[in-house]
């Protein structure tokens, strides 16, 4: 890519274009039965899909870009919407079943709409007796004397009741971004005081010092690691661990290939296992959550560690058997000595009585996003992070969730992600079918975007596909949210695919056609094993 | 590897020994060009000419002998400057007196002081740690630099600094 004077790329440039037009674009399209709101819904949700895609702007931004544009075109008090009120009309009744109407109530010819409640209507076909200029006289058996119907059918709030404003700004506190503010919080005091290293040490310890048991060690203590904590933290500090095993190995050793990709992968893979793990997680359980579909910590863990688990261990088996080890022991520097000033003692407890009551949720009941609160307020109680560690939180990713989960709602509110699923006949394709499809998608998809992104543009379609009842009474919400998550975070098959890729790639130890190799056949088991999760395992644990 | 706009400068004005730092940091050049100057003065018209064109000074080897201002002279000039402030600045020389010496460190902040004659190792080394500090302190994307500055320093920063998150 080559930088133009602006500093933007060509790339960049033609996506900055295009994501304008894509806002524009609903305007210049017949779009049938897409509501006005739908419409608007549907340009930012174009303008966002290619801001993410080409990233003009990076993606925090695109981010707070659609809430601002939410804000101001489609809540309740923005410019669109303030001081409206859907215009509605009352049929005067002539004879029996016959009834006037003004002509603008009359919408194709043939169709009024009732208003059955506020920004909901229903259509009724009608027969037109006569039409006199302003007045329609229509016969229907249907309609009666106390209904109201929509006296313009073209106005901007039928079948829209725009949401309050603050539901979009409120994405920011959603409860799942507390949950990870709690998680980030815990994380940026680890590194403070240096938990997440010694841990790492102390955990590899038990592991030795032959080279296939070292790969199975970090694959491991990654992946518990970014369980909780940033994946891509998680990378950059294992990186700082294998590279003084990397230098005892000769120049041409292959082996380093594999230590070098055991450490992202690892990383990604990690990620699954907790809802506080990575942000696609947040994306699928704050839309599952709107629907009234909870799922606590515990269940989270019941439902992803086992995939979690076969996966780390076929990665580790893949790797062992493209990159065989060669020598027969290597030195590890595994001296380790935790923080013992009473800062760091206070860090360790807290931490391990928040891990520990998320864990148990099932058990005491107490909502994870609940207890996050917990390291937020003793940490800063006790002064173990202070005003500097705060501002050093990664804020940018917490306002990339709520960007995305704030598209969600937009979508489903305007009715746009209906809309958009109408079109295909769904319920032909079977619901094994469904799953493998949007797995197979979500893989594809996230292995060129990001992760969260991939979850924000999927989501919304999961969840209209349950709403309008395409699929059938077998449609299982859940599981195919699920679905959605595991499969953004199995996507890695290339440098760009997630950070912990990209800073493993930067080392210069690996080569692109490795990544790819080892990323596409992850991939490819991984859609295989979740299918087989989907079909058996997860409607079992998720009843 | 592609090139940077970070720059080293080296500023020597007897030519087989500015030959020699050249060619000792040639593993270097490809990512961080490598510009020459033989006086204080020229060394001025470079930097500026670098500096205009939107580039940046990563490193500045500097020996002390030179015609017109002397080596320290220059890099106490250029320590005020804040166009150079944050560069790495590196005094390499055999001639300079306590006295130089002292005020180089005091006033110049002087990041290395290189001996002659020096090894190709030590230069280099010294040449990656402050070009790696260079780079934690001052770029936003410091990823490209992981395969040739110091990896381990680099990921350390990340992970410590936060400068990449999930995505």
């Amino acid at each position: 890519m080559k930088s133009g004077s602006s500093g933007l790329t060509t790339i960049q440039i033609t996506g900055l274009f295009l994501g304008i037009f894509g806002l524009i674009l609903p305007f210049l399209l017949p779009l049938g039965t897409l509501s006005f709101a739908g419409q608007i819904g549907l340009g930012i949700f174009l303008m966002a899909a290619i801001f993410w895609m080409f990233e003009p702007i990076p993606i925090y931004a695109t981010s707070m870009l659609v809430i601002f544009l939410q804000i101001l075109l489609l809540s309740a008090q923005g410019p669109m919407y303030m001081d409206t009120e859907l215009p509605s009309a009352e049929p005067a009744e002539i004879r029996e079943h016959t009834w006037q109407i003004p002509t603008s109530a009359l919408k194709d010819g043939d169709t009024v709409l009732v208003i059955t409640e506020p920004g909901k209507t229903e259509a009724v076909r009608v027969d037109v007796v006569e039409r006199n200029g302003r007045h329609v006289i229509i016969y229907s058996e249907e309609l009666s004397a106390d209904q109201k119907i929509v006296e313009d059918t073209g106005h901007r709030l039928v079948n829209y009741q725009p949401n309050n404003y603050t539901d979009y700004l409120g994405t920011l506190a959603n409860p799942i971004i507390i949950l990870f503010l709690g998680g980030f919080m815990l994380a940026e005091a680890s590194v403070k005081y240096n938990l997440d290293k010694n841990l790492t040490r102390y955990l590899l310890a038990p592991f030795g010092s032959k080279p296939r048991f070292i790969i199975l060690g970090l694959m491991l203590v990654t992946a518990a690691l970014s369980a909780f904590m940033s994946n891509t933290a998680t990378a950059a500090m294992m990186v700082t661990v294998i590279l003084p095993i990397i230098a005892q190995l000769e120049p041409g050793d292959r082996f380093k290939f594999g230590l070098a990709l055991s450490i992202p992968i690892a990383a990604n893979i990690g990620g699954i296992t907790t809802p506080i793990g990575t942000p696609p997680n947040a994306i699928v359980i704050a839309a599952l959550t709107d629907y009234g579909i909870s799922i606590s910590f515990t269940d989270w863990i019941i439902v992803a560690a086992p995939l979690v688990i076969i996966m780390l261990v076929f990665a580790w088996w893949l790797l062992l058997a493209l990159f065989p080890p060669s020598g027969d022991r290597f030195k590890m520097d595994i001296k380790s000595k935790l923080d013992t000033k009473p800062k760091a003692i206070g860090l360790y407890v807290i931490f391990a009585a928040t891990v520990l009551l998320w864990i148990t949720e099932n058990q005491h009941g107490i909502p994870s996003s609940m207890v996050a609160f917990l390291p937020v307020a003793a940490l800063v109680t006790g002064r173990i992070l202070n005003k500097n560690d705060i501002r050093n939180l990664p804020w940018d990713v917490l306002w990339l969730m709520a960007g995305g989960i704030s598209l969600g709602i937009g979508m489903d509110k305007t009715g746009l992600a209906v809309w958009m699923i109408s079109g295909l006949d769904w319920g032909a394709m079977g619901l094994i079918t469904l799953i493998l499809v949007f797995a197979l998608v979500a893989v594809a998809m996230s292995n060129f975007l990001s992760n969260t992104v991939t979850a924000t543009l999927l989501m919304p379609l999961v969840i209209s596909l349950h709403t309008s009842g395409v699929m059938g009474e077998d449609f299982n919400l859940l599981v195919t949210g699920i679905v959605i998550a595991v499969a953004c975070s199995l996507a890695m098959a290339l440098p760009i695919s997630t950070p912990p890729n990209a800073i493993a790639m930067s080392t210069g130890i690996i080569r692109t056609k490795d990544m790819a190799r080892v990323g596409v056949v992850i991939g490819a088991v991984g859609v295989m094993l979740i299918l087989a999760y989907a079909v058996f395992y997860w409607p079992l644990v998720t009843n | 590897m592609e090139r940077s706009d970070i720059y080293i400068l080296c500023i020597e004005d007897e030519q087989e020994v500015l030959d020699a730092v050249v060619r000792d940091l040639e593993k270097l050049e490809e990512q961080f060009p490598v510009e020459t100057a033989t006086s204080a003065e020229e060394a001025r018209e470079v930097i500026h000419k670098l500096l205009d064109e939107g580039k940046k000074i990563g490193l500045i080897l500097c020996d002390h002998i030179l015609p017109g201002d002397n080596g320290v002279e220059l890099l106490i000039e250029l320590h005020k400057d804040e166009r150079t402030h944050d560069s790495r600045k590196v005094l390499l020389t055999g001639q300079a007196g306590l006295d130089d010496t002292v005020r180089a460190l005091n006033e110049a902040r002087l990041h290395h002081y290189i001996p002659k004659p020096w090894t190709r190792e030590e230069l280099l080394e010294v040449a990656v740690k402050l070009l790696t500090d260079f780079v934690i302190e001052q770029e936003e994307n410091i990823l490209p630099y992981m395969s040739t500055l110091d990896a381990g320093k680099l990921s350390e920063s990340i992970r410590s600094r936060r400068s990449i998150s999930d995505e």
